[in-house]
């Protein structure tokens, strides 16, 4: 708890470290309360984005897909595969054409997603007993209609194979239970773990909900740091007051105040949230501790020590905004982390959040344990560590800043403090 | 008509002597953009994931338990690369995030094939990994079935029927899927196309407002107003008009890396595509100034600048399909240019749809440039008056505890 400013010792005004400190932290809480910028990253946004965003993914999966029917067979199990392609409930048959060039330019004015295309040969085929073949047209755009077309109407072709495969052997004599294994000799059993519909809000809301804590955390330090930086006479990121001016208290004070305010909203963000829009909660809240407070702390520290170069009240939203998007993709929820060129693996170990979202992620949808999460927790208490470091060192240098300017300026007048202060002040504001 | 040109210049010119000023313009308008494009084109550079790593419980340990393990094995898609005792011990690897999914291929597949038992071979993948989940699904459900339809060709043929009855008799009807106007299933195609638009518009939105909410922030709008002529209309002209050089100059390298370095395909002239790039500059740049015109506070102003251009990576409707969602964000999501860009991007430059097929397109596009005029004269009340501006520094006496000591104590 020594700090440079310690060798002035006759300055009894000086509180005890652990008196300071605490005044720090409730500080920190009456500045963010008095600054409605402040509030709204705080508060506002990790409230109601996680509802905005539960809001727009709510349907989850593509349903009904219009889709464009082309039967150049004109035959009843031309008829049927269309019928139950429509029953799907993937699938609408919104449209019946007579040629592929019609369902082409429905296609082009995006009024079907998709086409398929019945050759004429399709029921001569069947009764030939020749494999008959559908042909689909998927719309590329979006993943999630190919999804829809090729599992919509693979599961019907499927399914009246399997129809017309078990009448045959009906028809030539073979029991109801042995055409039904004859059929198919192997059965191939699909097992989504986590996640079976394929849900779009189960993919990205976990991950955002953890990206949306890091990100608020550093702009809000950051916006606290410019502003102070603004605010000050001096310039400088902490006011020349003896009783801040501590490494320890200031990196330990604010850092409580950011903790205390993030452990509750942590507890509405990734408990009543996943909660009350059903997303998977497979883990239990000590598993979920373990991995969220290594995750709070380091981002806290990532952020003070990012803090100091925020000039601005502006900078930090200016300078770090961008970073969200990509932040997203270094989690490894959705370009897989076997794929990551090693740059970009190095780059991922910088922020918090990828792990934390990698490691919620499997502690949420598959249930792992601590042991089987254990290394995306050690990592985020080596980020703590390293970032605490970090902190603690540009913290110093700052402080040493100012108790340079508060030994300069204690012995002086306050008249010549003031010219001082603001000589110091027009020299400060132009320099962005 | 000469003295606004001139003034036009004047402007732009005390501009460019700013940008050149400031680390936060360097930042924000070289450095940031050309990271961010970089980052995405090297991150999903090979289009298609592969070796993604799944593991083989083979409780058989037969000849075709080992067949269908190799078979597993050999695709692009999947590298087998670990053979785990039991299906929990598999489970356990794939919490820990070692393997993606695994296939478990039941004991006594081989003689409950021959009896005619029908064994089940199950397969389990981690269907919370976006890219890696789908494609697991697809490719282990194809590379098994196909497995299991040889298994049962082998059995037809060896009952003495030809190749193409057997065929006919175990899949009676096939799906021929193809991919319309794309014909590579390429992530670099899906995902990249749309994801540096949307990083890009969050830069242009950004830069817009801090531009001209920097004037009015720190009171030298006065001098900004004055060197325009006195007319906002010159002023912003002005002013925005080196950043609409330095992005479009940024959208056309970011065309170059996509339709040149990584081969997307571009079916549609250079002349369109920079008439889509600027329009879409120009329409960030539109909204940009009604964000401040709105909120001329610059901090308010930036974060609903980047409320909405974060949100733009969902409502555009890229990640999940806009005419999926309930009907007002339907609704809201027409108020995003990137969503246009996306519908001149998909049908104009990669299936190669005739031009009036997405006009539409390019008509919301310009919609967007008639919003600064909504905002111009609160605007220019906020340039002259710079009522919008706040003062923390002068309340510091009071508002801090800074004890200036004087000599007395």
């Amino acid at each position: 708890m020594k700090s440079l400013y310690n060798n002035n010792s006759q300055q009894a005004s000086r509180d005890n470290g652990i008196a300071a400190t605490f005044r720090i932290w409730i500080r920190e809480y009456q500045l963010i309360l008095n600054d409605v910028g402040i509030m709204i990253i705080l508060l506002a946004v990790p409230l109601l984005y996680p509802v905005l965003y539960s809001f727009i993914y709510y349907p989850e999966v593509v349903r009904e897909l219009p889709i464009a029917v082309v039967d150049l067979s004109h035959s009843t199990d031309s008829r049927k595969f269309s019928r139950n392609m429509d029953a799907t409930p993937e699938l609408l048959v919104s449209a019946n054409c007579t040629s592929m060039e019609e369902a082409i330019e429905l296609f082009k004015q995006k009024k079907v997603r998709g086409i398929v295309l019945i050759p004429e040969s399709y029921s001569r085929d069947i009764v030939m007993h020749r494999p008959a073949v559908i042909s689909t047209y998927a719309d590329m755009e979006f993943f999630l209609y190919y999804k829809a077309l090729v599992s919509g109407s693979s599961f019907v072709a499927l399914q009246n194979g399997r129809d017309l495969q078990i009448q045959r052997m009906l028809d030539s004599g073979v029991p109801k239970t042995q055409a039904n294994i004859s059929a198919e000799p192997l059965k191939v059993v699909d097992n989504a773990l986590t996640n079976p519909a394929g849900g779009f809000a189960s993919y990205g809301i976990p991950a955002a909900l953890i990206l949306i804590i890091q990100q608020t955390i550093v702009l809000a330090i950051g916006i606290m740091a410019g502003t102070s930086r603004e605010r000050h006479p001096t310039g400088t990121l902490i006011a020349p007051d003896p009783n801040r001016l501590g490494t320890f208290r200031l990196v330990i004070g604010k850092s409580s105040a950011y903790f205390s305010i993030y452990a509750l909203l942590s507890i509405y963000m990734l408990g009543l949230i996943p909660m009350w829009f059903g997303y998977a909660r497979n883990s239990n809240f000590s598993n979920l501790i373990a991995l969220i407070t290594p995750f709070l702390l380091s981002s806290i520290f990532m952020a003070m020590s990012l803090s100091v170069v925020f000039q601005k009240r502006e900078s930090a939203m200016m300078l770090f905004i961008f970073t969200s998007i990509p932040c997203f993709f270094l989690s490894g929820l959705i370009w897989p982390l076997s794929n990551f060129g090693p740059v970009w693996l190095v780059v991922r170990d910088l922020f918090p959040s990828s792990e934390a979202m990698f490691g919620f992620m499997k502690m949420n949808s598959l249930g792992a344990s601590i042991y089987e999460t254990r290394k995306e927790i050690m990592t985020l208490w080596i980020q703590t560590g390293v970032y605490f470091l970090l902190a603690c060192s540009v913290y110093a240098y700052q402080v040493r800043k100012s108790s340079d300017l508060w030994n300069r300026f204690s012995n002086n007048r306050i008249n010549s403090i003031r010219q001082k202060i603001n000589s110091s002040k027009s020299s400060s504001i132009i320099t962005d | 008509m000469k003295n606004i040109h001139k003034a036009i210049l004047r402007v732009s010119n005390r501009e460019v002597q700013r940008i050149a000023a400031g680390r936060t313009y360097w930042l924000s308008l070289l450095v940031f953009p050309l990271i961010t494009i970089l980052f995405f084109a090297s991150l999903f550079s090979q289009g298609v994931p592969t070796k993604m790593p799944i593991a083989i419980v083979d409780l058989d340990h037969t000849a075709l338990s080992r067949k269908y393990s190799r078979a597993i094995d050999v695709t692009q898609l999947s590298e087998v690369t670990q053979y785990p005792a039991s299906a929990a011990d598999a489970m356990s690897q794939l919490r820990s995030g070692k393997i993606y999914g695994f296939v478990v291929l039941p004991s006594n597949m081989q003689s409950d094939v021959i009896s005619g038992r029908q064994p089940q071979i199950s397969f389990y993948y981690h269907n919370s990994l976006l890219i890696a989940g789908g494609l697991m699904q697809n490719d282990l459900m194809v590379i098994l079935n196909t497995l299991s339809v040889g298994t049962n060709l082998q059995k037809h043929l060896a009952m003495g029927q030809t190749e193409m009855a057997s065929m006919a008799e175990i899949q009676p009807i096939q799906v021929q899927t193809h991919q319309l106007f794309n014909p590579t299933s390429s992530y670099m195609i899906y995902v990249v196309t749309i994801v540096l638009p949307i990083m890009m518009q969050l830069f242009i939105l950004m830069m817009t407002i801090y531009a001209i909410g920097i004037e009015i922030k720190e009171k030298s709008s006065r001098l900004w107003f004055r060197e325009a002529d006195k007319s906002i209309l010159v002023a912003i002209t002005g002013k925005l008009l080196p950043y609409t050089l330095i992005f479009m100059i940024l959208m056309m390298f970011q065309n170059m890396v996509l339709y040149r370095i990584v081969q997307v395909p571009m079916n549609t002239s250079m002349g369109w595509m920079i008439l889509g790039s600027l329009l879409f500059v120009l329409s960030y740049q539109a909204i940009g100034i009604l964000i401040i015109g709105l909120l001329p506070v610059m901090r308010h102003a930036l974060n609903l600048g980047a409320f909405y251009g974060i949100l733009a990576l969902t409502l555009c409707g890229f990640s999940f399909p806009v005419e999926s969602m309930p009907a007002v964000f339907r609704l809201w999501a027409e108020a995003f240019p990137v969503r246009h860009f996306m519908h001149i991007f998909q049908g104009q430059v990669l299936a190669g749809f005739e031009p009036r097929y997405v006009i539409s397109s390019y008509i919301g596009l310009l919609v967007f440039l008639i919003l600064p005029f909504i905002v111009l004269s609160r605007l220019k009340g906020a340039v002259i008056y710079q009522q919008f501006t706040e003062d923390i520094r002068e309340k510091l006496p009071v508002s801090t505890n800074v004890t200036i000591p004087t000599e007395a104590s």
